[in-house]
């Protein structure tokens, strides 16, 4: 298991964040990627690094490098930069996918997809968004109820692994039967 | 002449109005996209208690274009496409456009696929090319400008002759459904609303 975010580094992460940084790279993605969460630099697993394994941590994280196995940063950000591959489940406050991912997606807060991204699992979070561009294949678990259960199982991170789609139906479900209106008839006819 | 589509301009859609006013009633629902995730597909149904899913099926489409797959290859081709049976299923599927481009064999093992993931009694909300000959080479991207218009934001491309698949064809095609209504929209496309 790979842990980050040391307790005794807060004090300097606080002086950090009041500095007035400069853009960390030529690309204002880039910079903003690595500053997930305001202005505090995040940890960065760098392109040549290769995880596998569970990565537990109290920092915000931008991953670019390729991660195999779970990601849990239950009160922070985590970024998966457009270098970034990541095969894994991921729990984090909020998530912002910029590179490729497969795996289920645990956002407190939030999760947001860019247009660079290429993600094939389920996501379940209050506030998902979505570039125009971006290849998802999956669910997006948006029912507050649902949310909410998910994220209260996913707690304990031993749990059953149960993802969104497993999700047993909540006070019920929507009965397309249940029109108020008939409004008016087929205006097409079988043959 | 026959009616153009173009990319800038919104359809009325009263089948699709009338599925969204009957989510109002507050209930879960689970949505099958059978296109590409959107924004604002996303953004509509996120006000509702709903779960998404998106199969994106324009991405493997030229998948089913080879004559030589039977019933069978079709169908493990559907199943590979779309999202895995088991998890919750949809009362609400998304259709717009795709049934198109699917050889008439694909279409039928596709719903099918699509039927075995969906609760019996779901809406099939479906957008068809109708009266117009031709279309364009590649499946366009409808989105909801709001709950009662629709409007395809891919940008104009090569034309093919369109299928122009009646409702007769549909419904051999499409055996477990049945048509709930249709209806003609301006740019020649047929809106049906059919249900499972």
């Amino acid at each position: 298991m790979f842990e980050i975010g040391k307790k005794g580094t807060e004090k300097n992460q606080d002086a950090a964040s009041r500095d007035e940084r400069k853009p960390a790279g030529p690309s204002p993605e880039a910079t903003a990627a690595r500053r997930p969460a305001g202005n505090r630099e995040a940890a960065v697993i760098g392109p040549s690094i290769h995880i596998d394994g569970d990565l537990r941590g109290e920092e915000d994280l931008v991953i670019e490098g390729e991660v195999n196995g779970t990601v849990q940063l239950k009160s922070n950000s985590l970024t998966i930069g457009t270098q970034g591959k990541v095969r894994a489940d991921v729990y984090a406050h909020s998530i912002h996918v910029e590179g490729y991912m497969e795996g289920d997606l645990y956002g407190s807060e939030r999760v947001n997809i860019r247009k660079s991204a290429q993600l094939r699992g389920n996501i379940t979070s209050p506030r998902v968004s979505l570039e125009d561009g971006a290849r998802f294949k999956g669910s997006i678990e948006m029912d507050p109820q649902a949310v909410e259960a998910a994220l209260g199982t996913r707690r304990s991170p031993s749990g059953s692994g149960q993802s969104s789609g497993g999700q047993k139906t909540p006070g019920g479900g929507f009965n397309p039967g249940d029109s108020s209106g008939k409004t008016e008839a087929a205006g097409v006819k079988r043959g | 002449m026959q009616p153009q589509p173009t990319a800038a301009e919104a359809l009325n859609a009263p089948l699709f109005a009338s599925l969204i006013e009957r989510l109002h009633g507050g209930d879960r629902c689970v949505v099958l996209d059978l296109g590409a995730a959107r924004t604002e597909t996303l953004a509509l149904f996120g006000q509702f208690r709903s779960r998404m899913d998106i199969a994106d099926l324009g991405d493997g489409i030229e998948r089913f274009q080879d004559p030589e797959m039977g019933p069978e290859q079709l169908r493990q081709q559907a199943d590979r496409l779309l999202p895995a049976r088991g998890s919750e299923p949809a009362n609400v599927v998304l259709c717009w456009d795709l049934l198109n481009y699917l050889p008439r064999p694909a279409l039928a093992a596709v719903m099918s696929a699509v039927a075995d993931r969906a609760r019996p009694g779901a809406l099939v909300h479906a957008l068809i090319v109708y009266s117009s000959k031709t279309m364009s080479a590649r499946p366009g991207c409808f989105v909801p400008v709001d709950e009662q218009r629709l409007i395809d934001v891919a940008p104009p491309g090569a034309q093919r002759d369109a299928p122009r698949y009646s409702p007769e064809d549909l419904a051999l095609c499409m055996p477990g459904y049945t048509v709930e209504r249709g209806r003609l929209l301006r740019n020649g496309m047929q809106e049906f609303l059919f249900r499972l």
